[in-house]
């Protein structure tokens, strides 16, 4: 068994398991969305093998702590971002200002198959927004209100957009480059209770030319056609800033050829029903990511850098840096990968620590050396030439 | 040029020329034929180098500030950013390690042409403003390029010590690297420089992650610069495994930290401006 896991361990099967990660992440390069996963997984799985039975036979890791804490951390690193992946969830949504984002406003759910977050329990409205732009359209900050629940149960206002991540319940809420204008409307079918709701147009000013969607009013087999001309006051030779409160709409209603043109609080009467134009309003896209993981990672990754860094810096600090003393170690340098680890140099480390300066650190001098008659780097040359 | 005279376009040329005379004086300091001249005995010609590179720095630092004031935000996003930042960065900490280590310092006459190859082409390009996007703001960025400047800094001067145990293969390179220490030394301070600058990879790597989640809602996402990135980091590991473990030549083992370098160089200045998908995409 030790046999086996030995052979698991050795240094060629790290590099083969490198090779194959280098060759799986070159496959992925440019195109990640259309190339499967796998290529990059196995590579990883076997590495994580490899990397474990390094762990457990391999004196140079496993005898060190610095080396030690590094590879357990790379090996955690790559457990977390499988668990990661296998209770993680990806969606988007669009929220209308003045809503209540709910579970069931998601949009191209991704989850992994043990997800199991509380997103039944997530709860936030949507306030107003603003989005600034710079001359030539160039999006800059979002700044979007949104109503959270403290822990007493109150609402309480945050500002959210960009980098400034909303997190409810672990799941986190981001702003995106999607979102547009909505038309608050209330249908009141002949003879029944008014109903009312929104209908999202697309992004805006992304598709600024393209204001346009269709509805079928509830009990009907009407397809209802609007076409929102919006004045946001959008240009394009100055900064400018998205913002519901400063825009406004013409709501143009098409059916069956009529075409008709509401403004805010006008309706038009239907067949089956009066359509009324309530308000202009606007919708944000979110992105939502859920991934219990994340946290631990970053503190394992920084934890096996520590252990990286404090493994380098004994073997800086301790191992000699004078030409005989690095001859010696040369010495007992193996030419095959080595099966047991390697024996420091040096007993008296304070002696070594000295003399790290006088071999680089030193001024070397040459004014009393003749080159031709160096052979080359001869040591002893370059020792006596030292003052 | 085209686009006529900027702020910071005076103060990039100035900062190269003084990268420009410390090269040349560097060159002239190895060189066997002056060897007997009283300044390159008494390594005066060393200060003159340094204090060439520091003026460098400061003379690029300014061109940064004076740009950072033009356009109203810091080297983040073009190439022509990227590049007279990387050059103000990378002379910076060269500097550093030249005067605290003197043993390494003629391999100046290999670490300044390379940074002369990021001096020619940001001549090359125009100094149009570039837009500064919201994603930007966050305070990570600070640390991931921080930290990726470091890494490229430990690995120019990695690139030094191997372009000196190169050319020590040949006659007139063992002439002109005479007063450096030997290979067995160079090699050694080569791939700690390159220990150095895997530990500076790794936490550049993770704060990148960091702001990655936090602009863009996902830690990693193999876009292209990521994937180059992650590359060179295994890269550097694997050339770390087979230095530490196997014995190399000297020579084979600069071309190992030559070949790590190249990566990191197309990670840096390729991958962002080649690919559409990449962090340039993302903004």
């Amino acid at each position: 068994m030790f046999k086996v896991l030995r052979r698991l361990a050795s240094l060629k099967m790290t590099l083969v398991g490198m090779v194959l990660l280098i060759s799986g992440s070159m496959l992925m390069y440019g195109n990640p969305a259309d190339v499967p996963v796998w290529v990059v997984v196995i590579p990883l799985a076997f590495m994580a093998l490899n990397l474990t039975a390094a762990i457990i036979t391999n004196k140079r890791i496993n005898h060190q702590p610095g080396l030690l804490v590094f590879h357990v951390c790379l090996l955690g690193l790559v457990i977390l971002a499988g668990i990661g992946r296998l209770t993680h969830l990806d969606a988007h949504t669009e929220i209308p200002i003045g809503t209540e984002f709910g579970a069931d406003r998601l949009l191209e759910v991704r989850t992994g198959l043990w997800h199991s977050g509380n997103l039944d329990q997530v709860t936030f409205v949507q306030g107003p927004y603003t989005v600034q732009y710079a001359p030539g359209l160039r999006r800059g900050l979002t700044h979007s209100h949104v109503l959270v629940k403290d822990a007493q149960g109150q609402w309480v206002e945050k500002v959210i957009g960009d980098d400034r991540v909303l997190v409810v319940e672990g799941y986190r809420f981001y702003t995106t480059h999607n979102k547009g204008f909505t038309t608050l409307l209330t249908w009141t079918p002949d003879g029944g209770e008014p109903i009312t709701g929104v209908v999202n147009m697309p992004s805006y000013p992304l598709f600024d030319y393209k204001q346009d969607n269709e509805w079928t009013p509830p009990g009907t087999q009407q397809v209802i056609k609007f076409w929102l001309q919006i004045d946001a006051g959008l240009t394009l030779e100055h900064a400018w800033t998205l913002d519901a409160r400063n825009s406004s709409a013409v709501l143009v209603v098409t059916n069956n050829d009529i075409r008709q043109e509401l403004h805010e609080g006008e309706a038009v009467k239907l067949p089956g029903g009066v359509l009324k134009f309530d308000k202009l309003t606007m919708w944000m896209g979110y992105r939502i990511f859920y991934d219990p993981t994340i946290q631990w990672m970053f503190f394992i990754a920084v934890a096996g850098v520590l252990g990286l860094g404090f493994y380098f810096w004994r073997k800086i600090n301790l191992q000699p840096w004078t030409e005989e003393s690095l001859e010696e170690a040369s010495q007992d340098k193996p030419k095959e990968p080595l099966k047991e680890p390697l024996k420091e140099t040096m007993s008296e480390p304070l002696k070594h620590t000295s003399q790290l300066k006088t071999a680089l650190t030193k001024p070397v001098t040459t004014q009393h050396m003749s080159i031709s008659q160096r052979s080359g780097h001869d040591l002893a040359a370059i020792s006596k030439g030292r003052s | 040029m085209t686009s006529g005279i900027v702020a910071e376009i005076p103060w990039l040329w100035a900062g190269l020329s003084a990268y420009m005379v410390a090269t040349l004086v560097s060159m002239w300091g190895v060189s066997p034929r002056f060897a007997g001249m009283p300044i390159i005995q008494h390594k005066t010609h060393e200060y003159i180098v340094l204090g060439c590179l520091a003026i460098g720095v400061v003379l690029l630092a300014t061109a940064i500030g004076a740009r950072w004031m033009r356009i109203g935000h810091g080297p983040w996003i073009s190439l022509f950013e990227l590049l007279m930042s990387q050059l103000c960065s990378l002379g910076l900490i060269f500097a550093l390690l030249y005067w605290r280590l003197p043993g390494m310092r003629p391999s100046a006459v290999i670490v300044l042409p390379v940074m002369w190859i990021l001096g020619s082409w940001v001549l090359t390009l125009e100094p149009t403003a570039s837009h500064f996007p919201a994603t930007y703001y966050n305070v990570w960025k600070w640390s991931h390029v921080g930290l990726g400047k470091i890494f490229l800094a430990l690995l120019l001067a990695g690139v030094g010590l191997a372009g000196v145990m190169i050319a020590r293969t040949t006659k007139l390179g063992q002439n002109w690297f005479r007063s450096m220490p030997s290979d067995m030394v160079v090699d050694r301070l080569a791939w700690r420089f390159m220990m150095l600058a895997l530990v500076f990879d790794s936490l550049m790597l993770i704060a990148g992650a960091v702001w990655a989640q936090d602009a863009w809602g996902r830690y990693w996402a193999w876009d292209s610069l990521e994937t180059s990135a992650f590359l060179t980091w295994l890269f550097l590991a694997i050339g770390l495994h087979v230095r530490l473990t196997y014995k190399v030549p000297h020579w084979l083992s600069g071309l190992l930290i030559i070949g790590i370098f190249c990566m990191a160089f197309a990670t840096y200045f390729g991958a962002p401006y080649i690919s559409p998908s990449a962090h340039k995409g993302m903004v």
